[in-house]
């Protein structure tokens, strides 16, 4: 069933009177309203000020020929489709083509046929209304297209503030990365610990857009929320792949490198979940370790199966870790060549100077495809001094009147719990419940850290941090510990906390306990603080960040005190 | 570029074959290929012998036929697989939840 | 050479679709033609005979001057060929066809006018 044809005004240019006159009749017989003019001038001013839907062209005219006249009225008609029968009795294919040339869409013989006008203008008008319903269709594309994009940028807009938290700004990272890494499934995060040491996260989700970035926003609150109370990665890392197992589709999953660097332990810890190797370079020797991605990325593996250890390597004050996502290996030249590892490695053994190797590197891949890709993230991390690096206040949620003042509390850790849970974050929340200990949590944590790792290492699991001299001995050490932590059948750590207010202000009383083989206290306390040392129990930074360390029962039990004065 | 199946006799085992890139192209396919059977095959095997390339997408849909055929008691294996993709699978650790052959 | 000077199913169907404006149209033929006749004798450039014996011979097949339009044709195609020796001989041919059929014309005005003559009566 056709729909009637609506009636169309139309154009007719023809200089014969006669014919002009016949073909209006035509026209008109048809249905359709009827312009008319004598030259191409005159068309094309009829055109503009008309704007018919169809124009009926004869070729030869005077003034202003039909070629002239169709280019024109096409010009005018810009994106609307204003079809143009050429109305002819030229024969020759080359004039035919001069006619297509032109612009014109179609021809009509004369003498003229009033059927074939009609199938000629039907299909026209047809063409004309598709053109009419693709450039809708396209307007109506565009206008989504600018919704998304909008709904894009509140979504960054607000995933920007939990990400605010962060501390990629520090002296010691440098890093690259596109302004829509987030639609890429880029994500690079920092943040300290309470001690003072600092996490950070490069991930690339599966997929882009909103879906890659809507996973981006549960996993980067778990990272801060966690590191913020001195959780370690294992923990950190157990809590993202269970979330993103739970929330995400199941073909849908987070590669990811995160490192603890620790300037008081001169170490850094690694886990590489799908992610490119990374690499530590070490100034000194000038050497690159790939950090290799032993596991699987985040939310693949149920909780059960999933594995959280890490990896941990010594690591020098302006050593520098360096990070990168797949976009840097996967540029594409114009030849579909990729930029690849080797070229990577090249641009590691020409570097000079390490400040610069950034910008080689953004050159190299700039000189390999012509143009910057918009999905490369890079960061690079240096270990500082300790004092350079000053970690943001806390920031607390309660008023401050209800700090417990006068209390105590014991706990007795064994094997089965030392094996999987770390008790540093709720302690050391506990402890902050005293707003007179608010100021020094950094102390305290590290201090309490120092404490329960010595008990737990030293003590109970009887590692030697002599060990820990070397990068191969430091690779050792921290093997053993995983494999004696697994076995460990007994033994305990016993941390006893005691708050009692002393004039205006107040003293905490830290004591821990291990049941390990104890340690010759004497002789520690004699060996001279040395610069740079990876081993020797943290005997030293204790008595720094605490008062009146003290050991007793052959080096089992530790003590130490924090005091306050009154608040303001 | 197809995705073609086999399924052995008495439907225990159901093979599939992909050839060219194994990408998000795909995705549609390649769930159709087992997602109806019944009954549902024990095992299964995705051979990559003229796959040339594997992307995350392929990944995630490898992750979705573990997901189908029982999760961490899924039987898939993953044979034939070039250099190129040997070194992906490498990376993302996934031969660590597949049979790579 | 055609034998037919006028076409005579294309005299109807033109009649059909003028209805009432039937005559005016042959009026308006006829007078367009006598200028073209004109401008045929007067022009030497081959470009303007080229031109406007296309035009004459697009009018007279639309009107089923058949052997006119025909005549038309020849002289466009040599002026298109720029052989313009014996070409007034040919505008002559036209000049004669035209005579032809320009009474014919005028005897199916006349025939067509009853018609609304007729009307008037009423």
């Amino acid at each position: 069933m056709q729909s009637p044809l609506e009636s169309l005004t139309i154009l007719i240019a023809e200089d014969s009177a006669a014919d002009r006159m016949l073909l209006s009749s035509i026209v008109r017989r048809q249905g359709h309203e009827v312009l008319t003019a004598a030259n191409g001038a005159e068309a094309v001013e009829a055109f503009r000020q008309q704007r018919p839907q169809l124009v009926l062209m004869d070729a030869m005219m005077p003034v202003m020929d039909g070629f002239e006249a169709a280019q024109q009225i096409k010009e005018l008609a810009g994106e609307t489709l204003v079809p143009i029968i050429f109305l002819t009795s030229l024969t020759e294919s080359e004039a035919l083509a001069r006619c297509l040339e032109a612009g014109g869409d179609d021809f009509l013989a004369k003498p003229y046929n009033q059927v074939i006008l009609a199938a000629k203008i039907k299909a026209m008008d047809r063409l004309r209304r598709l053109q009419a319903t693709v450039l809708q269709q396209r307007d109506q594309i565009a206008r989504h297209h600018h919704y998304l994009l909008n709904e894009q940028r509140v979504a960054k807009a607000v995933f920007d503030k939990v990400a605010h938290s962060g501390c990629l700004s520090a002296p010691n990272i440098r890093y690259l990365q596109s302004p829509y890494a987030l639609f890429n499934g880029d994500l690079l995060l920092a943040a300290f610990t309470p001690a003072g040491d600092m996490h950070v996260l490069l991930g690339d989700f599966t997929g882009h857009g909103l879906p890659a970035a809507v996973g981006a926003m549960p996993l980067a609150e778990v990272f801060y929320g966690m590191t913020a109370k001195g959780y370690g990665l294992s923990e950190i890392l157990r809590e993202m792949n269970a979330k993103l197992k739970r929330i995400l589709p199941v073909d849908m999953f987070c590669c990811a490198t995160l490192l603890c660097l620790s300037f008081q332990r001169r170490s850094v810890e690694v886990w590489n979940g799908g992610m490119p190797d990374g690499y530590l370079h070490s100034i000194a020797s000038g050497e690159r370790t790939p950090l290799k991605a032993r596991h699987l990325p985040l939310g693949v593996l149920s909780p059960q199966t999933f594995d959280d250890r890490t990896d941990v390597l010594p690591m020098s004050v302006d050593d520098r870790v360096f990070l990168l996502s797949d976009g840097v290996i996967d540029t594409c030249d114009a030849n579909e060549q990729l930029f690849g590892v080797e070229r990577l490695q090249q641009v590691f053994a020409a570097n000079r100077q390490p400040d610069a190797l950034f910008a080689e590197i953004e050159q190299a891949l700039r000189d390999f495809r012509g143009e910057a890709r918009d999905d490369v993230s890079m960061v690079e991390v240096s270990l500082l001094e300790a004092a350079q690096v000053s970690p943001p206040a806390l920031v607390y949620s309660d008023s401050g009147q209800s700090s417990p003042l006068d209390w105590s509390v014991s706990f007795e850790f064994r094997a089965a719990t030392l094996k999987r849970f770390n008790p540093l974050p709720y302690l050391l929340q506990l402890l902050l419940e005293v707003h007179g200990l608010r100021a020094q949590s950094g102390a305290l944590y590290t201090v309490l850290a120092e404490l329960y790792s010595n008990a737990l290492e030293h003590g109970v699991l009887g590692l030697d941090s002599g060990l820990k001299r070397d990068a191969t001995g430091f690779t050792r050490y921290y093997q053993l510990r995983n494999t004696r932590l697994d076995e460990l059948r007994d033994g305990f750590v016993r941390v006893h906390l005691q708050v009692a207010p002393t004039g205006e202000g107040g003293c905490l009383t830290i004591r821990v306990e291990d049941s390990g083989k104890g340690f010759d206290v004497e002789r520690v306390m004699q060996r001279p603080a040395a610069g740079v040392r990876l081993s020797g129990r943290g005997v030293g930074l204790i008595r720094q960040l605490s008062r009146n360390a003290s050991w007793s029962d052959d080096g089992r039990s530790a003590r130490v005190e924090f005091f306050w004065e009154a608040q303001a | 570029m197809p995705v073609v199946t086999e399924i052995s006799q008495g439907g225990q085992k159901l093979t599939i074959s992909i050839k060219g890139r194994f990408d998000f192209a795909k995705h549609q396919e390649f769930r159709e290929s087992y997602e109806n059977l019944q009954p549902k095959p024990e095992s299964f095997e995705v051979n990559l012998k003229d796959a040339t390339y594997l992307d995350s997408s392929a990944l995630g849909m490898l992750l979705l036929l573990r997901d189908h055929a029982g999760g961490e008691n899924a039987e898939i294996t993953l044979t034939n697989a070039n250099a190129d993709v040997r070194k992906i699978l490498a990376i993302s650790n996934f031969e660590q939840i597949f049979d790579v052959a | 050479m055609a034998d037919t000077h006028l076409d005579r199913d294309v005299l109807s169907a033109l009649q059909e679709v003028m209805e009432d404006e039937y005559p005016i149209l042959l009026d308006t033929f006829l007078a367009d033609a006598e200028e073209r006749l004109v401008l045929l004798h007067k022009t030497g450039d081959a470009q303007q005979l080229m031109n406007a014996a296309h035009s004459f011979k697009g009018s007279s097949s639309n009107m089923g001057a058949v052997r006119l339009a025909e005549l038309c044709h020849e002289l466009e195609q040599r002026a298109k060929d720029k052989n313009l020796s014996g070409v007034e001989k040919l505008v002559g041919e036209i000049d004669g066809e035209f005579a032809i059929v320009r009474p014919l014309y005028e005897a199916e005005r006349q025939r067509a006018l009853p018609t609304k003559a007729s009307v008037q009566r009423f």
